[in-house]
């Protein structure tokens, strides 16, 4: 009896023994294969398999067997395999990605001037595609000029399909109008203007709840947003440019014939002085360095801050649903985007990353792959992700396309423009109210106000070798010395001092030589 | 000669007894080899990565096809002004933890050890265990919500106190303190385990024989419990020590904001921002490298030391 028991056990032992290293040795092999597979092109007629990698805004992102994405996948004769990416951590993704060497057919780039995207195009990595561009007319026709432009490398080609964005539609500062209307404001044309209604905001409540709780700016500054907005961040880097006048960290000077690094300038530190008083009247949140984006914008949705930097077609759908729910008779047509700040607003780039091919796929594919982005842009396929499919998320009335925005929004249809996006097709043309027919409007009449002053980065795509190389350590230092000064933990003399060994250090200096050669060299001076 | 020949047929014996164990022990072997390949596969095979910190590494080309630089990044970092800065840093927060938290769950466990009631002993063990489940990211949160200056639950309640508000998340003077705490705080239960079952192994007629000679619970506490977890304590802090060089990254990360920068910044934060964010592969694997060899030459250090002392070291 006991010799049976005992053999048992050791069989027992056996058994696990080898179903343990089968695990381990099968787990070790699987990862293996799947990179294999995306590397076959297969026949012209047959469907083009494609792994894909992008940002996605959704918690949940489109599954593989997504209605939408099997209904673009069969207008394109393709097989997508997408790798959906949180938009919080896509630049660590995408830097891990381009390091693993196992590089998706289709990849998007959110900063073509980031260094490790750069030093690999510069080892041939990526496709140029400047050659191939012409022969597709969507690519061609359909994405701005300022778009390519602005996205070519520093050799003068393209590495990539520039995701074409509105110029027009930059984040600059939205004001609640309701706000403004209870403590008989005008609506700010200056910084100065600016300054007594955030202290309005903060003084004179509001809100008419009857307490002092509410603050006016929805800011925080996060160690994210270095590079972004002079190294502030979107919000405070929209005051700090609206002193300076531009967005770009390079101004022309016109008197020594070079460009000047923002920093220097005398207007950084006006406006430091500026948000040093600011902050101390309360005027942003107290622990505005602790926040992140999200809750920055918590404050604004929950009543508590007036003004918030973003988008302006952003309000109706970031916001107003939920500022509703607090303060019912808020409406979307209660919110004011400035048109300009001291007269100045900022001109996007054209675009919000590019989509790039790595030289590893063989060239017949990569032209497939440039087909499919065309075909993609054809107006009958992208309505699939705008209006989705006829019978479940749209009907036809009258003639026209009325879509439940419900039914896409859990489809993740608008997912798909974050890999393929159209922008001269209205935004949201899907079963509009009169409130929200309005704020259309408004937002429409607010960008053609803010094209005619609107400035754009005078620098955008220039590149200097020395600044890839210290800007990433300069820009954090700067950053971290702004926000002392703007907490009061430093004074503002300690700015000067900085600015002073900053134009003392030799790579600073060697930086700016070479950003100046590459705007004259652009600029066929 | 014959001396030689013996040594032979000695190490001979040896290889046949080895053979012969395998096959006798064949079962028990096959069951370590799992954790064997585990180690080899993922841990021994993927150290040849390190070997970038000598490259100028580029993934397009591969490991094969980039430059050698020699100990180009090594140079670059101990150049780099900033090097004192991330040295003192790392230092300060290790040290600070070597010496709070390292006997905190000592003293818990001497205390819960005291206890005579086991239910009471249970549900407290229970309760300090608990945060050691809960990720950095929450345990940050919750910092946030009860320290910070404007709208934390603390502050909030100091200003209806009538008391100042204190300033912990954005002031440099606070910082390690108060990253300490938190792990105390989140690890310092967690920790006891160890030593509550080291002390659970003692035997109880040695309390018995102490407490016949009059010796009180202190004395027992000093003269019988310590000794006795003596050797798990050495254990501990000797593989403490090759950790000197890592202080959590998740925690300090997440800590981490512009007005505590000069503090703040220690080598893991640096890995990442240089590596990760900045996609300089062999510069970051050279700075963690000259992290890995401190922490080892620690350990072995104090392994001698240890052993010199006549304790049981850790190998």
């Amino acid at each position: 009896m006991q010799k049976v028991e005992k053999r048992n056990t050791r069989n027992l032992a056996w058994i696990i023994s080898v179903v343990m290293v089968m695990s381990v040795v099968l787990s070790a092999c699987g990862s293996k294969e799947e990179g294999q597979v995306s590397g076959s092109s297969g026949n012209a007629d047959d469907p083009l398999e494609v792994s894909i990698m992008t940002i996605t805004p959704s918690a949940v992102p489109a599954a593989d067997d997504n209605v939408i994405k099997r209904a673009i996948e069969e207008a394109t004769n393709s097989k997508m395999n997408i790798q959906w990416v949180s938009n919080n951590i896509y630049g660590d993704k995408l830097n891990l990605t381009l390091a693993s060497g196992d590089i998706p057919d289709l990849i998007m780039i959110n900063d073509p001037f980031g260094s490790t995207f750069t030093k690999m195009v510069k080892q041939g990595a990526f496709w140029d595609i400047t050659p191939y561009i012409k022969d597709y007319t969507n690519l061609s026709g359909g994405i701005p000029d300022i778009a390519w432009d602005t996205t070519k490398a520093a050799d003068g080609n393209n590495y990539g399909i520039p995701r074409p964005r509105p110029v027009t539609g930059d984040s600059f500062f939205i004001i609640r109008k309701d706000w403004l209307d209870r403590l008989n404001l005008q609506v700010p044309e200056t910084t100065d203007e600016l300054f007594n209604v955030m202290e309005a905001f903060v003084e004179q409540d509001p809100d008419g709840n009857g307490t002092k709780d509410t603050t006016a700016l929805a800011a925080y500054i996060s160690p994210d947003d270095l590079g972004w907005g002079g190294n502030l961040g979107p919000v405070l880097g929209a005051i700090e440019n609206s002193f300076i006048g531009t967005n770009s960290s390079w101004k022309w000077d016109e008197s020594q014939g070079k460009l000047i690094y923002r920093e220097l300038l005398p207007e950084v530190k006006e406006s430091l002085q500026y948000l040093t008083k600011a902050y101390s009247r309360g005027m942003m949140p107290e622990d505005l360095l602790s926040l992140k984006l999200t809750q920055a914008r918590e404050l604004f949705k929950r009543n508590q801050a007036g003004i918030i930097v973003d988008k302006t077609g952003t309000m109706r759908k970031i916001y107003a649903d939920d500022l509703k729910k607090v303060d019912p008779s808020f409406k979307y047509t209660d919110f004011y985007p400035l048109t300009n700040l001291n007269g100045y607003n900022p001109k996007g780039s054209g675009y919000n990353g590019i989509l790039a091919i790595p030289a590893s796929v063989p060239e017949e594919k990569m032209k497939r792959i440039l087909q499919l982005v065309d075909t993609w842009m054809n107006p009958e396929v992208f309505e699939i992700q705008q209006f989705g499919i006829e019978g479940t998320h749209y009907e036809v009335v009258d003639g026209k396309k009325v879509a439940s925005s419900e039914k896409l929004t859990a489809d993740n249809a608008s997912d798909f423009n974050h890999i393929v996006n159209v922008i001269d097709l209205p935004w949201d043309t899907t079963g509009e109210t009169d409130e929200e027919t309005q704020a259309n409007e408004l937002f429409k009449k607010v960008e053609a106000e803010r094209d005619k002053t609107s400035v754009a980065d005078l620098a955008a795509g220039l590149q200097s070798e020395t600044g890839q190389k210290v800007l990433p350590e300069l820009n954090k230092k700067i950053q971290d010395l702004k926000a002392k000064i703007i907490l009061g933990r430093e004074p503002i003399e300690a700015w000067d001092a900085f600015v002073e060994t900053l134009r003392n250090d030799p790579n600073f200096q060697a930086m700016s030589d070479e950003m100046t050669e590459a705007y004259k060299k652009r600029n066929g001076q | 000669m014959s001396t030689v020949k013996g040594k032979q047929t000695s190490s001979k014996k040896k290889g046949l007894n080895l053979l012969s164990a395998l096959r006798r022990d064949r079962s028990l072997y096959l069951l370590a080899l799992p954790g064997v390949l585990f180690f080899l596969i993922f841990k021994y095979i993927p150290m040849w990565g390190i070997i970038i910190a000598f490259q100028d590494y580029s993934p397009f080309r591969g490991i094969q096809g980039s430059e050698w630089v020699g100990l180009q990044h090594f140079t670059a970092l101990f150049g780099n002004p900033d090097f004192a800065l991330l040295f003192r840093n790392t230092l300060a927060i290790s040290l600070l933890n070597l010496i709070l938290f390292f006997p905190f769950p000592i003293l818990i466990s001497l205390g819960l050890n005291e206890l005579r009631s086991v239910a009471y002993k249970r549900l407290i063990q229970t309760i300090i265990y608990m945060p050691h489940f809960l990720s950095w990211v929450i345990i940050a949160g919750l910092t946030l919500l009860l320290f910070a200056k404007g709208t934390g639950l603390v502050n909030e309640l100091f200003t209806l106190w009538g008391w100042p508000r204190v300033d912990i998340l954005t002031n440099p003077d606070s910082f390690w303190i108060m990253v300490t705490l938190q792990a105390m705080w989140k690890e310092a239960g967690w920790g006891t385990i160890v030593f509550l079952a080291a002390m659970a192994s003692v035997d109880t007629q040695l309390y018995e024989a102490a407490r016949m000679d009059g010796a009180g619970r202190l004395r027992q506490i000093w003269h019988i419990t310590l000794p006795a977890i003596r050797s798990v304590i050495i254990v501990l802090l000797i593989l403490r020590l090759g950790d000197i060089m890592e202080v959590g990254f998740e925690q300090i990360f997440l800590m981490y904001n512009g007005a505590v920068s000069e503090v703040a910044e220690v080598f893991d934060t640096y890995v990442y921002r240089t590596g990760i964010e900045q996609g300089d592969f062999s510069y970051s694997t050279a700075v963690g490298l000259f992290k890995s060899v401190i922490g080892l030459v620690l350990v072995v250090v104090a392994n001698r030391l240890v052993k010199r002392m006549g304790q049981e070291g850790v190998y």
